[in-house]
């Protein structure tokens, strides 16, 4: 469904060539779980935003491929990539209260992918945008349908995220370390309500994380990346029992060591 | 949410002048370019509060007038010079590059004159009417404005909402007026309310210079210019007039600061 092909992209900070991605290649299968893990500064991140080029002007697509149903997102034109961006292929994002406009209500910004992409009546997004807001497990919706972002917690404001990316039902939800900042119990719920909301959707989850316990929880296989490259692919059985590549040990070991404590 | 006291007392004064400039007919004592020949230069008395001018003309229904003329020439003239500078100063701050070096270095260019001496050019050249005079504080005032958005959205498009609301397929345009311009306001609000005090005072010192609004439409600097003259017999016709442009400003003032403060902006 999603096809990533030696993919290259470089950042020119003040003519500074930085080398964030170096060829990946991968895919992601219909209602697929893919994770993709790495430290810091592997190139996930990069990766998530080329898929629908929202990458910052600094950076440069250097070469390769990325197909989205047979269709060449690289090539596309900025406005036909706009009816892709939410509709098709729509984000989570990792800091919820920080990706939320702070002068809206959170009901009014889940209304807005709903009346840019569906072509709904303000009353219609209003119905819908209710709705949505119960299916992330959100009681009281009407109350916090007129909460503004900062007086909702964290775990909230990363369930307004997720209804507002699910909005227009796309077909690919890219993740982008979206429980990172948030504490170990409210992380454990939003897991929980991705995969059920992937199983009742049937979306492809393509799912970006540092950590392996995660991917261990949702993942049907995982990419390791180093240094901006794929080191390697495998079902997520495959990567725990025999891990080939330095790198993935080092995720392995630095999760047990934290499983220990 | 609680408001300042500040802001209250410049809400207070600027209500209480609009209030008076919008029903200056039903408050005016007498029409204010009514001449009476038997009351010339009368003190301020009970028939004339302010007392009456070289032409017999009453002061305080003068003011009122005035009242109208500076008011609505502050407004309209900063409404010029927000619409320009939040045009120019979003698509500057949003484009960055070559686009924002021309609308920048176009302000600067507008910036380099000596502003007051280009008006009083513009104003000789063409004939100074209130609704040029209006247009030509505008159109040399924006600079102010459209550096505080370019500032503003320089910052606020790198915040974490504006990528996701890219992410959810919201073109430019919707950005720039969806997205930033709502979370950049404030401060311009302030600069705004600064840049009407400016105004009126640019246009009385116009019309004190003679070319702003012209006789016998009255306005806070023709009031005074007309007084010169008088000046040693009827202390009134300068005092009153000059008072209230000074309240006017003061209280443009206290609601800019008050803003400030109710908004936690130390700019």
């Amino acid at each position: 469904m999603l096809e990533i092909s030696n993919l290259r992209v470089h950042f020119d900070l003040n003519g500074t060539i930085v080398k964030a991605l170096c060829g990946v290649t991968f895919g992601v299968g219909p209602k697929e779980t893919l994770v993709v893990a790495g430290e810091s500064g592997s190139g996930k991140t990069v990766t998530a935003l080329t898929v629908t080029r929202l990458l910052p002007a600094s950076a440069r697509i250097i070469s390769g491929e990325i197909y989205f149903d047979g269709e060449d997102l690289l090539s596309l034109e900025e406005d036909a990539l706009r009816k892709v961006r939410g509709k098709e292929i729509a984000y989570v994002f990792q800091e919820p209260g920080t990706f939320l406009n702070p002068v809206y209500t959170v009901g009014n910004q889940i209304m807005e992918p709903l009346l840019l992409h569906q072509g709904l009546s303000r009353a219609e997004a209003f119905a819908e945008a209710l709705r949505l807001i119960a299916l992330v497990q959100i009681k009281e919706g009407r109350r916090v349908f007129f909460s503004y972002p900062h007086q909702l917690s964290g775990g909230m404001n990363q369930r307004i995220g997720i209804a507002m990316s699910l909005a227009c039902r796309p077909r690919l939800l890219i993740a982008d370390e979206p429980t990172t900042s948030l504490d170990v119990t409210t992380e454990s719920e939003i897991l929980d309500l991705l995969c059920e909301l992937k199983d009742n959707f049937g979306f492809s989850l393509l799912f970006i994380t540092h950590n392996l316990s995660i991917a261990r929880r949702i993942a049907d296989r995982i990419c390791v990346m180093y240094k901006g490259v794929v080191v390697e692919e495998a079902d997520t059985e495959r990567i725990f029992s025999s891990p080939r590549h330095f790198h993935t040990m080092e995720l392995i070991q630095a999760y047990q060591a934290i499983g220990t404590l | 949410m609680r408001m300042n006291k500040l802001l209250c007392a410049g809400i207070a004064i600027i209500g209480f002048l609009g209030v008076l400039a919008i029903l200056a007919p039903f408050i005016s004592p007498y029409e204010p370019s009514l001449i009476d020949s038997t009351n010339l230069l009368t003190p301020p008395s009970y028939a004339h509060p302010l007392g009456t001018d070289s032409l017999g003309r009453d002061l305080l229904s003068r003011i009122i007038y005035g009242a109208r003329i500076s008011l609505s020439i502050g407004i309209i003239a900063v409404g010029i010079s927000l619409l320009i500078g939040v045009i120019a100063g979003s698509i500057a701050g949003y484009s960055g590059g070559l686009t924002d070096s021309v609308i920048m270095r176009c302000a600067d260019i507008v910036l380099c004159f000596p502003t007051f001496f280009l008006i009083l050019a513009v104003v000789a050249v063409l004939e100074p009417s209130i609704i040029n005079i209006m247009v030509i504080i505008g159109l040399t005032s924006w600079m102010g404005i459209a550096r505080l958005i370019r500032s503003e959205i320089l910052s606020l498009k790198e915040r974490e909402f504006i990528q996701a609301a890219k992410a959810i397929g919201a073109s430019h345009i919707r950005i720039i007026c969806r997205h930033l311009l709502p979370n950049a306001m404030g401060p311009v609000f302030v600069n705004a309310t600064l840049g009407i005090a400016g105004a009126i005072l640019l246009e009385s010192a116009l019309s004190f210079l003679g070319l702003g609004v012209q006789p016998p439409v009255p306005s806070w600097g023709n009031i005074l210019i007309e007084s010169k003259a008088t000046l040693g017999v009827a202390w009134w016709i300068t005092l009153f007039p000059g008072l209230a442009i000074f309240v006017t400003i003061l209280g443009f003032n206290f609601i800019a600061e008050g803003l400030k403060k109710q908004w936690g902006y130390n700019a």
